[in-house]
């Protein structure tokens, strides 16, 4: 499993993937999208367009910052989102292997993904305190403790990748 | 450790004046979710800190709830909100009193 993503010439990153796991990720974009066009206040949308100002005092400066970014905020998402799954569309399949390389747009595009992702899960699973990842497999909430595991594990990956 | 959720708290001393000359502070919040490699690295794209202030930006968030990331007037704070919250970082500004 390791090495899901690398750095590769000409400022691309490759990621390789099993087709369990590309089959884990193709699905997740679609959930992501139904959350952000529900829009209100939702406590998913909650986490990901949190209030600029806190002070009472500036509350109009917060009504207008929302009023006048969020709509840009969820265009961004969107637009990742987009490249997200045109690239989970294309790629190469081996026989035990999915692999494609990306731009360098559409890496970020992965990890403002993959971030969101791991946000959003954080809220519905109600996650306050660090999670470090070890999953009890008692808990109910298990299959999705794991996802948000494997998502962080990935993303960590994607930002060594970055950074090299 | 436990997350410190920013809530909405009013501060002492507010008059109605116009204040041009105060300076406006940017905070991030520590989330439970983010990576700490991810929080450096978001730090260091959008404001250009070498790796060791974002790094130690990062630990402040972590060990003491927030840490003060930028300053300036409130159109440049409110614009580096608007970044980090387009990275999914929890970010906050208030006057610097």
């Amino acid at each position: 499993m390791a090495g899901s993503f690398k750095r590769v010439g000409n400022g691309r990153v490759r990621v390789r993937l099993a087709h369990d796991e590309v089959a884990v990720l193709r699905g997740l974009p679609d959930q992501l999208r139904s959350v952000l066009g529900e829009g209100g206040d939702e406590p998913v949308n909650q986490r990901l367009f949190p209030p600029a100002y806190l002070d009472v005092a500036d509350i109009e400066h917060d009504t207008e910052y929302h009023r006048l970014m969020r709509d840009d905020l969820v265009k961004e998402k969107l637009t990742n989102l987009d490249l997200v799954t045109d690239t989970l569309a294309r790629g190469s399949t081996s026989v035990r292997r999915w692999t494609i390389e990306l731009t360098d747009e559409e890496a970020t595009a992965w990890l403002g993904v993959l971030n969101d992702l791991r946000l959003a899960l954080g809220v519905r699973l109600d996650i306050t305190e660090d999670f470090d990842g070890d999953v009890d497999d008692a808990d109910p909430r298990a299959p999705a403790l794991r996802l948000l595991s494997y998502l962080g594990w990935l993303e960590e990956q994607l930002l060594d990748a970055l950074r090299t | 450790m436990t997350t410190t959720a920013p809530t909405r708290e009013r501060t002492e001393e507010h008059d109605d004046v116009a204040e041009p000359d105060v300076p406006w502070v940017v905070i991030v919040w520590n989330d439970p979710v983010n990576l700490m490699s991810y929080v450096v690295f978001v730090l260091q794209k959008l404001f250009g800190y070498d790796r060791e202030k974002a790094t130690r930006l990062m630990l402040d968030v972590h060990h003491k709830g927030r840490a003060v990331v930028s300053s300036g007037p409130r159109e440049k704070a409110e614009f580096d909100v608007y970044r980090l919250h387009g990275h999914g970082l929890w970010a906050t500004m208030q006057k610097d009193r």
